[in-house]
């Protein structure tokens, strides 16, 4: 075990929980309702997933056609599976398997 | 007729897209902790205390580059600031009357994932519970742990012979995010989204990643605030 890397572990790990489960349990959704703090939270959720799939989209788009090809074919097999079916699984699964597909047809 | 009340198996269900996309990313993580020299035991620990995938790979590039302990520690702290955002979002979603009672055991897998997934369905009008949430949590928690072991026993190399499953494998996080803002988008949400995506990309090119992260969320919640 290296020690360094258990000490970094157990501190992250610690505040992770904390980040997570604390303002849950101190119930911080309930105070002012109906005020600014309950717009900001309302609002948060999907600020998050939008930042999240941005970021997580972001690495993959380039200048270069053919390595950009198959992020537009994945998004837009994500965009059609879900509008067609409203399921996200399907459309998830959907947008690995075109985006897959086109970079083995381009390879 | 009223939403039925999901149970454990639900929630190890829905977890299922978050499964499929943790594993190549964790095994990826065991796969570059023990290229960075540690070992199989490590790995694990690692996704089994942290548990948070970027922090993660950060830990190994700053220990392996000699970063003071206590340097290490609050960067990754700092990267994963975001997650307080989550519960009170879902909560506020779940409604007043939601039961926390073991929240302080399956919070700890709200992860970027869970969260986003949980959101997901409580916006198509499903009911929470904590019992759905466990099966999310352990679902997405077993996949995370299994894999990064997966993968540092298996060593690098693995998917370097299939570079078009490598690249769908690689795919399954975006796809499921965009997913997941597709289901619980609206009209009135607009304006959060947008500021949030162009926050997160000024953010990225100006600083870095993390930091374009923690703008996002800030910048589309604080959007949240000027809506009437």
């Amino acid at each position: 075990m290296n020690w360094d890397l258990f000490i970094v572990a157990i501190m992250a790990g610690a505040a992770n929980w904390a980040f997570r489960a604390l303002p849950i349990l101190a119930r911080t959704d309930q105070i002012a309702t109906g005020g600014w703090l309950e717009r900001f939270l309302s609002a948060t959720g999907p600020a998050a997933v939008a930042t999240l799939f941005t970021a997580s989209i972001l690495p993959a788009l380039s200048p270069d056609l053919l390595r950009l090809l198959p992020v537009i074919t994945g998004t837009l097999a994500v965009l059609a599976t879900y509008f067609a079916r409203r399921s996200v699984v399907l459309a998830t699964l959907a947008g690995a398997l075109v985006h897959g597909v086109t970079v083995w047809l381009v390879a | 007729m009223p939403p039925t009340t999901p149970h454990f198996r639900d929630g190890l269900l829905a977890s299922l897209p978050i499964v499929i996309g943790y594993v190549p990313i964790s095994f990826s993580f065991g796969v570059a902790a023990t290229r960075a020299g540690f070992s199989v035991f490590d790995a694990f620990a690692l996704s089994l205390i942290i548990y948070a995938g970027a922090s993660q790979f950060l830990a190994l590039a700053l220990l392996a580059s000699g970063a003071p302990v206590l340097v290490a520690a609050f960067t990754l702290i700092a990267m994963n600031l975001r997650h307080l955002l989550y519960g009170p979002a879902l909560m506020r979603e779940a409604g007043s009357d939601a039961t926390r009672r073991h929240a302080w055991a399956w919070a700890w897998g709200l992860t970027d994932e869970v969260f986003g997934q949980a959101l997901g369905s409580l916006a198509r009008g499903q009911r929470f519970s904590e019992a759905y949430m466990f099966g999310l949590g352990i679902g997405a928690y077993a996949a995370w742990v299994s894999g990064t072991v997966a993968g540092a026993l298996v060593g690098g190399g693995a998917l370097d012979a299939w570079p078009a499953l490598s690249a769908g494998l690689g795919f399954l996080l975006p796809a499921l995010f965009l997913a997941l803002l597709l289901s619980i988008s609206s009209r009135r949400q607009l304006p959060v989204i947008v500021v949030a995506g162009v926050a997160t990309v000024v953010g990225t090119l100006a600083v870095s990643a993390t930091t374009g992260i923690l703008l996002g969320m800030l910048a589309g919640a604080v959007r949240g605030l000027l809506r009437r």
